[in-house]
C-alpha cells in the first residue's frame, strides 16, 4: 500500500502547475477603433491581442513605449487601463472545403445562419506570395463564359485581371457571371466523372458593399446553383473600417489553401477602391503620415502584396493555382487617378467597361481599345485561338471606319463590307447577364461570323439568329460541338461539318 | 496634451542622460527635473511630462510585483527573489503584497510579463475556455 501512495506522491509532484508567461498592457487611448496601449513590449507585428470578453485586436503600429492597435468588431465596451494580452498567434482565418457554400465575416465567423464552420486548419492572414522558384507561367484558362472576354481578352489561371470601369457599367456582374460560369462547368465535370477537370473553386470578397447588394448577389448565385463551389466574405459599409480592410486578405487566405492543395480558384475582390478608403481611414487615425490623396505611402505595397499571392505554382509545388480578379471604380472615366494606376500597373491585364457602351447597348460595356490581357492568350484553347485571333483587329479597324464613314455615304464596297462585317461582331459579342456560355457554342457562333455566314442576317436580326442557331447546335447537332469540347481545335473535317450544320440552318431560319 | 515631436526629442534625450549602465540613477532624474524647472526652456511643461511617463515606464518595468494570499514565509520571498533575479538580472525592486481575492497562489508581474499561478487566475482560464 505504501508503495501505491508514494507513486502518486511522485505522479502528483511531477505535475506542472500550469504557470504560463503573458504578456500584459493597459490601453491607454481608445476611439474609432484604434487603441494605444501601454505595455505589451513582448507583442509581434500582426499579432491578435485579446481585449477580454472575445474582442480581439490587431497590433498594427509598434512604437517607443506603445501599441497601436486596431480593434477588430465592437470597441465600445473597451475603456481606458483595461488589460490587454497578447496571444502569440499572427492574425489566422478558418480555412478548407468545409467553407464552401458559407458566408463569412473577415474573420471567417459564418454570418449566414447555418451553424459553426467545421474546420481544423487556420491560415495566417498576411503571408508573402510565392516566389519564382514555385511559380509557373499561365497556360490553363478560366472560361469565364463572356464572349467578348474570353474571345479577346482570356483569362488564364493564375492570372491577375482588372475589372476596372464606372459606378453601374456591369463590373460585378462580370465577377458574378464568371463564378456562375464555373460552377456549370465544375457541376457538368461531376456529372460525366470527367476527372481531368480541374474544378475552378470561387471567392467572391465584398469590401465596403451595401448589405442590399451582397444579399442580391447571394440570392443570384443561389438561384443560380453557384453557392455549392463558392465563398463570400463579407465587409459590408457598416462593418468597421478595419474589419473592411482585413477582408480581402482573409480572403486571399482561403484562397490559397485551394493553391496549396493543388486545386484551383479564383477570388474576386469587389472592390480594391474602397479598401483603400478603409485602409487611408485607418492610417489617419493610426497617425501615420499621409501622402497623395492622403492615402498613406504604403497603399501600393497594400495592393502589390494582395494581388502578388495570386500565382500559378509548378507541378512540383502542387500545381495549384489563384486568379485573381480585382475591381475598381473609376470616376467618371479617369483611369489616370491615383489607385486606378496603381492596380493597373501591379495586374497583369485589365477589361475597362465604358458608361457610353453602357447605355448604346452594347453590354457587357468592355471597351476592346482599352482592355488588354498580357498573359492570357496563353491559355486560350486552340479553336478559340483559331476564330477570335482577327476579331480585335476588325473591331479595332471597324471603329475607326465608323467614325470617318459618319461624314460621307458613298464607300466603297470593301469598306462597306468591313463596316457591315464590323456590326455584325459587335451584335455577336452582346450578352445578357447571368447567362454565360460554353466555349464550344463561343467558338462555333464566332467561326460563323468570321467565315462571312451572317453576312446576309440583317443587323437587327442577329442576335434571334444566334440564338436560334447555338439552340440548333446544341440540340441538333451536339456531336459536332462535342467534338468542338473534346479537339479544342478547327480541323478541316470539323469545319466542312461545322459549315455544312450552318448552311442547313439558314436554310430553315427565316 | 498634444506633445510637439521636439518635446519628446528633449524628454528621451533627458532619460538617457540619466540612465547609468541600463539602470535608472534616480539622483541624476532629480537633478535633471531641477534643472529643467529652474531654466524653463520652451515647452517645458510638456518636456517634463512626457520624462516622467518614460520614468514611470522604467520603474515599471524594473520593478517586480508578487501578490499573494496570505504573507508568504521569509524563504520563499527569497526563494522568488533568486528565481527573478536569474531571469530578469539584479537590480529588481521587490514589492510583496497580500491579496485575498487570489484565494491561493502566486502572481508575479514585471513590467508587461504576468505569472499567474494563483487559484483566481485559474479560474479565469477554466471560464475563457469553457
Amino acid at each position: 500500500m505504501s508503495t501505491l501512495l508514494q507513486e502518486i506522491e511522485a505522479q502528483i509532484s511531477g505535475l506542472k502547475t500550469g504557470v504560463t508567461r503573458q504578456n500584459v498592457g493597459t490601453v491607454r487611448e481608445i476611439g474609432d477603433g484604434v487603441a494605444k496601449i501601454e505595455g505589451l513590449s513582448d507583442a509581434m507585428l500582426n499579432e491578435m491581442l485579446d481585449f477580454g470578453d472575445g474582442i480581439v485586436g490587431l497590433a498594427l503600429n509598434l512604437e517607443e513605449t506603445e501599441v497601436g492597435a486596431i480593434i477588430l468588431g465592437e470597441y465600445t465596451g473597451i475603456k481606458e487601463g483595461q488589460e490587454v494580452r497578447t496571444t502569440g498567434k499572427l492574425l489566422q482565418v478558418p480555412v478548407g472545403k468545409s467553407l464552401l457554400g458559407r458566408v463569412v465575416n473577415a474573420l471567417g465567423l459564418p454570418l449566414d445562419g447555418k451553424g459553426p464552420i467545421d474546420t481544423q486548419t487556420f491560415y495566417p492572414v498576411e503571408k508573402i506570395a510565392p516566389g519564382i522558384i514555385k511559380r509557373k507561367s499561365v497556360t490553363q484558362p478560366v472560361q469565364t463564359g463572356i464572349m467578348a472576354v474570353d474571345a479577346m481578352i482570356p483569362i488564364g489561371r493564375g492570372q491577375r485581371e482588372l475589372i476596372i470601369g464606372d459606378r453601374s457599367t456591369g463590373k460585378t456582374t462580370i465577377g458574378i457571371d464568371t463564378i456562375i460560369s464555373q460552377a456549370r462547368l465544375n457541376r457538368a465535370a461531376e456529372t460525366a466523372k470527367d476527372a481531368s477537370y480541374r474544378p475552378l473553386y470561387c471567392i467572391y470578397v465584398a469590401i465596403g458593399q451595401k448589405q442590399s447588394n451582397v444579399a442580391r448577389v447571394m440570392a443570384v448565385l443561389e438561384e443560380a446553383g453557384a453557392m455549392p463551389y463558392t465563398i463570400i466574405v463579407d465587409a459590408s459599409a457598416s462593418d468597421s473600417a478595419t474589419t473592411q480592410y482585413l477582408a480581402p486578405f482573409a480572403g486571399c487566405a482561403m484562397g490559397e489553401w485551394f493553391m496549396d492543395n493543388g486545386m484551383d480558384a479564383l477570388i474576386i475582390y469587389d472592390d480594391l477602391s474602397k479598401h483603400a478608403v478603409a485602409y487611408r481611414q485607418v492610417s489617419l487615425v493610426l497617425k501615420r503620415p499621409s501622402g497623395r490623396e492622403a492615402y498613406p505611402g504604403d497603399v501600393f505595397y497594400l495592393h502589390s502584396r494582395l494581388l502578388e499571392r495570386s500565382a500559378r505554382v509548378s507541378e512540383k509545388y502542387g500545381n495549384g493555382s489563384l486568379t485573381g480578379l480585382p475591381i475598381i471604380e473609376t470616376q467618371a472615366g479617369d483611369v489616370s487617378a491615383y489607385i486606378p494606376t496603381n492596380v493597373i500597373s501591379i495586374t497583369d491585364g485589365q477589361i475597362y467597361l465604358e458608361t457610353d457602351l453602357f447605355y448604346q447597348g452594347i453590354r457587357p460595356a468592355i471597351s476592346v481599345g482599352l482592355s488588354v490581357s498580357r498573359v492570357g492568350s496563353a491559355a486560350q484553347i486552340k479553336a478559340m485561338k483559331q476564330v477570335a485571333g482577327r476579331v480585335k483587329l476588325e473591331l479595332a479597324q471597324y471603329r475607326e471606319l465608323a467614325a470617318f464613314a459618319q461624314f460621307g455615304s458613298d464607300l466603297d464596297p470593301k469598306t462597306q463590307a468591313q463596316l457591315e462585317r464590323g456590326k455584325r461582331i459587335v451584335e455577336v459579342f452582346k450578352q445578357p447577364q447571368y447567362n454565360p456560355m460554353p466555349v464550344e457554342v463561343q467558338a462555333a457562333v464566332l467561326w460563323t461570323v468570321q467565315n462571312g455566314l451572317m453576312d446576309d442576317v440583317p443587323v437587327e436580326k442577329i442576335k434571334d439568329f444566334q440564338a436560334k442557331l447555338t439552340e440548333y447546335l446544341t440540340s441538333r447537332k451536339a456531336a459536332i460541338m462535342d467534338k468542338i469540347r473534346r479537339e479544342g481545335a478547327f480541323s478541316d473535317a470539323l469545319t466542312a461539318e461545322l459549315k455544312a450544320a450552318v448552311t442547313e440552318f439558314k436554310q430553315t431560319y427565316r | 496634451m498634444k506633445l510637439s515631436k521636439q518635446a519628446r526629442r528633449d524628454a528621451r534625450e533627458l532619460f538617457r542622460t540619466c540612465m547609468v549602465r541600463d539602470a535608472l540613477d534616480e539622483s541624476r532624474a532629480r537633478q535633471a527635473v531641477a534643472s529643467v524647472v529652474q531654466k524653463r526652456p520652451r515647452g517645458y511643461i510638456a518636456i517634463l511630462s512626457h520624462f516622467e511617463r518614460l520614468i514611470r515606464l522604467e520603474v515599471a518595468r524594473r520593478t517586480a510585483t508578487i501578490e499573494s494570499a496570505t504573507a508568504l514565509p521569509p524563504q520563499a520571498q527569497a526563494e522568488i527573489q533568486a528565481n527573478l533575479a536569474r531571469h530578469y538580472g539584479a537590480g529588481l525592486a521587490l514589492q510583496f503584497m497580500e491579496n485575498p481575492a487570489l484565494i491561493g497562489g502566486v502572481r508575479i508581474q514585471v513590467g508587461g510579463d504576468v505569472y499567474n499561478g494563483s487559484v483566481q487566475g485559474r479560474l479565469a482560464l477554466l471560464q475563457q475556455n469553457a
